[in-house]
């Protein structure tokens, strides 16, 4: 029982990574209506800022992740009047593509200026370890799983008590009536972009102390995020939270009880249960259906 | 016919005459870039009949490559599997196969098309994108192993027989069998121009077949649910029997392009068809027009040659993606149409002229 | 009208000498009498450019041949390639080296999958391919059908054995858990050591992962609930990192062995978390060069040779990188096949010489250690020492091993 136990509490750990990112990706999406295929690149990004600050400027690493968080928020809201603007009216598809060279261009500039050297990256949370009945529960994975729910939390609070909260939903619902109202819709689009790369920041530096630090860091990440928000419903931060715990321990479940399923075949597997989830709920477990209209 | 159709049918004449024609002044090598710029159009007019013509987002069409190139070189290895009077690896590389591997890969797409009706949208893109995911996990399982060669893959040269020393009394000397290795009747020597002429040969033959079917009332069908689907399905088109259909013609070419990809690299493995695969294809697509289909060549052309030359630009660690990324973004944001509606433009604007003249 | 005949006259004439030039001469491409075009790919974008170091290393060495007169008086020039460490790449990037700029030789391309993607091909095409940087037991076993491909380091059987004939010896007892990547690299370790421990009481029991995965915590965890009392990690850096990091948070101890491809010792000092880790005290490795880290070597005039040529060659490179050690050593046993294969050599007569090496003082590599090849043996190196990780360094300890598998 406690091996059950311990691949749940490695679960949930592993889980609330992929959690983090797909709470960015609920966000842009519930603000722009866009899939970004950059945000975890930009995650990366970001958090090789905060390396630099601590290890090349001596930052002080709880003023470094603040810091940081500021800076992403500027790089999300720079990136969006800088590349997404000019394409406001195009196909979704064609975003979607300027995300791909979004994805090309910091993936790039991360081996430019930090090399693809494997680094570590300092965590915020003591690198001890609860023993509670035969398990082991590291204190990293339990900041990291408190941090996440901190974040969706706040991700909720803001959508549907702060006024800018409100008008990003509005003007993502309804651009037009958002701008009979008086909602400067184009900046709340730029607002959506900044936000969702603070949660990215959080997401790669929650990421870095336990799979560490290089460029490619959140790939394999960013498809487990893809899979858990749409698991959760695409526009339901809590879905994605729910989803990304639900990937996690699944999958290690999955690998350690069910016999055939190998290395290889786990990841297929969980993606076919996801398929089966989304065909009786077409929107994800927490997304609200959509009505469609002539 | 109408006299546009003409116009048209004397450009093509033109271009598969320029494309016979194009080994002459390239090197063996390019001739073989080429190659590959020829099964990528493929792969991109299959994804444009799901993605431009019926509006179905794909980010999964590297796994139907990989379906159909895996068909061939299961077929071509060594199974030695027989159709009729055929028996498949009878030669090294099996061209018969290319049509099988279509075949293969349209069923399991036409499959596919049922889930998908319930999706819609981004969570139809992302489930497609599922399959493109769980492929190499698939091709890599221990019981398919056997078929598929694991994450070692197969190789379609036999290489062993053909390159093996002959014993002689030196066991040291390397003498090597002089008969030149043959290929359906071709030397190896020209290899890649074999390939360049198989590739657009099947592509020239793709290209027709797509044209015919788009231009009449399955076009149609596919255009009305792009535009709206309840004002399709209330104008009588049936959703279920077009969505099928359109994954199942777009998963055909996929697969086709797959089986040439496999010829081409004579060597198939999990990595040969990586997520980023599909993820290109879409660039290629919406590159090239979305909902055209000649100006694709161009869409082809990108994604085969710009990371080349994004190379050239600079090879020092990481920036020959920033290269690619900022051009790839340059051009959305010049060219939201792609190179259709470059074209599309161009004409507007020689018309306009004509007009004012 | 004249002047356009004498121009195709002229044209025919250039032809026919053109053609008659490259008839009367057999000579194979890349070489003439003063130089020798040999290439390779490496990964010098994308994550594993740790990797690429082989290549710098061996770069270095040949500049420095070449300042020293080059080979019977013909300059090595190695040109690198970048395959971003994707195979696919590494097809079209080692096409465009024998068909564009027509290399004598591949030389020293890194990857199994990389060099398996190309044997095929190279095969073919009769291009040596030479020294692959990977220890796929396939690229000596399958000599028969690839005479034109040879590997160079200990293969990955050669080292799993080592590990288990060293338990079999030391903890006849041990239950080992083998942390192992989903590959040809990581089921070669693991053939490897269950031969190894053949006919001993060691039991082994293998956690499988992709090498995709973000994370090995949950491998970690079973092959510790398994009850091992040895944790191997068969993984390429970034997982045996982490294969480090999760045995320490889940409190276990196990004696860990981690295998040559990720242990270096900058990744080895990456995995003792700043000291935190205690897990990495003791680790267990194979090592058949001379580390430049380890203080056994510090006089040694081999590595004294190395360091200069670091610093002539190589500016700027890490001198610790024990990958670049590994590149001078094959660097030095392609000039020594090269200059074996006499005055004219042709790709023949150089393979030829692969299937006869036999070298017992490869400087770079440990004192003892013969490269040794016949026609049917072809796994250059087949020695090793083990050595164990102690307070920031890798310490050698024992006699050589061979490989001497029981069939």
């Amino acid at each position: 029982m406690a091996e059950f136990f311990q691949q749940v509490v490695a679960g949930l750990a592993t889980g609330s990574i992929f959690a983090a990112l797909a709470l960015a990706l609920v966000l842009i999406h519930r603000a722009t209506g866009v899939i970004n295929f950059a945000q975890g690149e930009m995650a990366v990004f970001t958090t090789y800022i905060a390396w630099t600050l601590i290890e090349n400027h001596g930052v002080n690493e709880w003023l470094a992740f603040g810091l940081t968080l500021v800076i992403a928020f500027g790089l999300g809201l720079g990136t969006e009047r800088l590349v997404i603007r000019p394409i406001e009216r195009a196909p979704l598809l064609t975003t979607v593509i300027v995300t791909i060279g979004l994805v090309l261009i910091f993936n790039g500039l991360v081996s430019l200026i930090w090399t693809a050297e494997v680094r570590a990256f300092p965590s915020p949370f003591p690198n001890d370890t609860w023993e509670i009945g035969g398990v082991a529960i590291s204190q990293q994975d339990v900041g990291t799983f408190l941090t996440v729910l901190v974040m969706v939390t706040l991700l909720w609070a803001f959508f549907q008590f702060t006024k800018v909260g409100l008008a990003l939903r509005a003007s993502a619902l309804n651009p037009e009536a958002s701008r009979l109202v008086g909602v400067r819709v184009s900046w709340m689009l730029a607002i959506g972009w900044g936000l969702a790369a603070v949660l990215g920041a959080a997401a790669g530096m929650l990421t870095a102390p336990t799979v560490f630090l290089d460029p490619n860091m959140m790939q394999a990440v960013l498809i487990y995020a893809f899979a858990a928000a749409v698991l959760g419903g695409i526009d339901s931060p809590f879905g994605a939270v729910v989803g990304g715990l639900m990937l996690g321990v699944g999958l290690n479940l999955i690998g350690t009880y069910v016999d055939f399923v190998g290395a290889g075949l786990r990841l297929p597997v969980a993606l076919l249960i996801i398929l089966v989830v989304l065909l009786v709920k077409p929107t994800g477990l927490f997304g609200k259906p959509v009505t469609r209209r002539v | 016919m109408k006299r546009s159709d003409l116009t048209g049918v004397g450009l093509f004449v033109l271009a598969a005459a320029a494309i016979l024609l194009l080994p002459r002044f390239v090197s063996d090598f390019r001739a073989q870039q080429f190659a590959y710029v020829g099964i990528y159009f493929i792969a991109l007019l299959g994804l444009n009949v799901l993605t431009g013509y019926t509006g179905l987002i794909s980010l999964g069409h590297g796994a139907f490559m990989a379906i159909g190139g895996y068909t061939t070189a299961i077929l071509v290895s060594d199974q030695g599997l027989t159709l009729g009077s055929h028996t498949f690896s009878a030669d090294v590389k099996d061209v018969w196969t290319i049509p099988l591997a279509g075949l293969v890969a349209g069923l399991i797409g036409f499959a596919f098309g049922f889930p998908a009706l319930r999706l819609t949208g981004l969570y139809l893109a992302l489930a497609t994108f599922a399959i493109a995911v769980a492929m190499p996990g698939l091709i890599k399982y221990d019981r398919f192993e056997q078929f598929t060669g694991g994450g070692g893959g197969i190789n379609l040269f036999e290489s062993a027989a053909r390159t093996r020393p002959v014993e002689t009394t030196d066991p040291i000397t390397f003498e090597t069998i002089s008969e030149p290795i043959k290929f359906l009747g071709f030397e190896i020597a020209s290899f890649n121009e074999w390939l360049y002429y198989l590739s657009w040969g099947v592509a020239l033959l793709m290209f027709g077949i797509a044209w015919l079917l788009l231009r009449g009332r399955t076009g149609r069908s596919f255009r009305a649910i792009r535009d709206s689907e309840l004002a399709a399905a209330s104008s009588g088109v049936n959703l279920a029997t077009y969505k099928t259909l359109a994954f199942g013609i777009s998963a055909f070419y996929a697969g086709v392009a797959g089986s040439l990809l496999a010829i081409a690299t004579t060597f198939v493995n999990p990595d040969t068809y990586p997520i980023t695969l599909s993820i290109f294809l879409l660039v290629g697509v919406v590159v090239g027009g979305l909902g055209s289909l000649w100006p694709l060549v161009f869409g082809a052309i990108f994604i085969q040659f710009l990371p080349l030359w994004a190379q050239e630009v600079s090879k020092a660690q990481g920036a020959p993606a920033v290269v690619y990324g900022v051009i790839l973004i340059l051009l959305m944001i010049l060219l939201p149409g792609g190179a259709a509606g470059l074209i599309r433009r161009l004409q507007a604007l020689s018309r306009g002229y004509h007009r004012s003249r | 009208m004249r002047r356009p005949r004498l121009l195709l006259c002229l044209l025919a004439l250039a032809g026919a000498i053109a053609t008659g030039a490259t008839a009367a001469t057999s000579a194979d491409p890349g070489i003439t009498t003063k130089t020798i075009l040999v290439g390779g790919t490496a990964p010098l974008s994308g994550t594993d450019t740790a990797y690429a170091s082989v290549a710098r290393g061996a770069n270095a060495y040949f500049k420095y041949v070449n300042s020293r007169g080059g080979v019977n008086g013909r300059a090595i020039s190695y040109k690198t390639v970048d395959d971003a460490y994707d195979p696919a790449l590494t097809l079209q990037a080692t096409q465009q080296l024998v068909e564009q700029d027509k290399v004598f030789a591949i030389f020293n391309s890194v990857g199994t999958e990389h060099n398996v993607a190309t044997r095929d091909y190279l095969n073919a095409a009769r291009v040596p391919q030479l020294f692959v940087a990977s220890g796929a037991t396939t690229f000596g076993r399958d000599h028969e059908a690839y005479p034109w491909t040879i590997g160079f380091q200990p293969s990955y059987r050669a080292e799993g054995w080592i590990y288990g004939t060293y338990l079999a010896r030391t903890k006849p007892g041990a239950k080992v858990g083998v942390l192992v990547q989903n590959d040809d690299y990581g089921k070669d370790l693991l053939a490897g050591l269950k031969q190894g421990i053949a006919r001993s009481k060691v039991k082994v029991l293998a956690e499988w992962f992709e090498a995709t995965e973000p994370d090995v915590q949950s491998q970690i965890t079973r092959l510790k609930s398994s009850g091992a009392n040895v944790l191997a990690l068969f993984a390429t850096p970034r997982h045996a990192i982490q294969g480090y990091m999760f045995a320490n948070r889940l409190g276990w101890r196990p004696l860990i062995i981690n295998n040559a491809v990720s242990s270096a010792s900058n990744v080895m000092t990456l995995a003792s978390e700043g000291g935190s880790n205690a897990a990495v005290e003791n680790s267990l490795s194979i090592v058949f060069l001379k580390d430049p880290t380890d203080a056994k070597w510090r006089n040694d005039a081999a590595v004294k040779l190395y360091r200069s040529i670091m610093s002539r060659f190589a500016k700027g490179a890490n001198q610790k990188d024990v990958y670049h050690v590994y590149g001078m050593a094959v660097a030095h046993e392609f000039v020594k096949t090269l200059k074996a294969a006499g005055n004219n050599p042709t790709r023949a007569s150089v393979m030829a010489q692969t299937r006869r090496l036999n070298d017992p003082a490869n400087p770079f590599l440990l004192p003892g250690l013969t490269v040794k090849t016949t026609a049917t043996e072809r796994f250059p190196i087949e020695q090793a020492l083990l050595q164990r990780w102690s307070k920031g360094s890798w310490k050698s300890f024992g006699g050589l091993w061979g490989y001497r598998p029981a069939r």
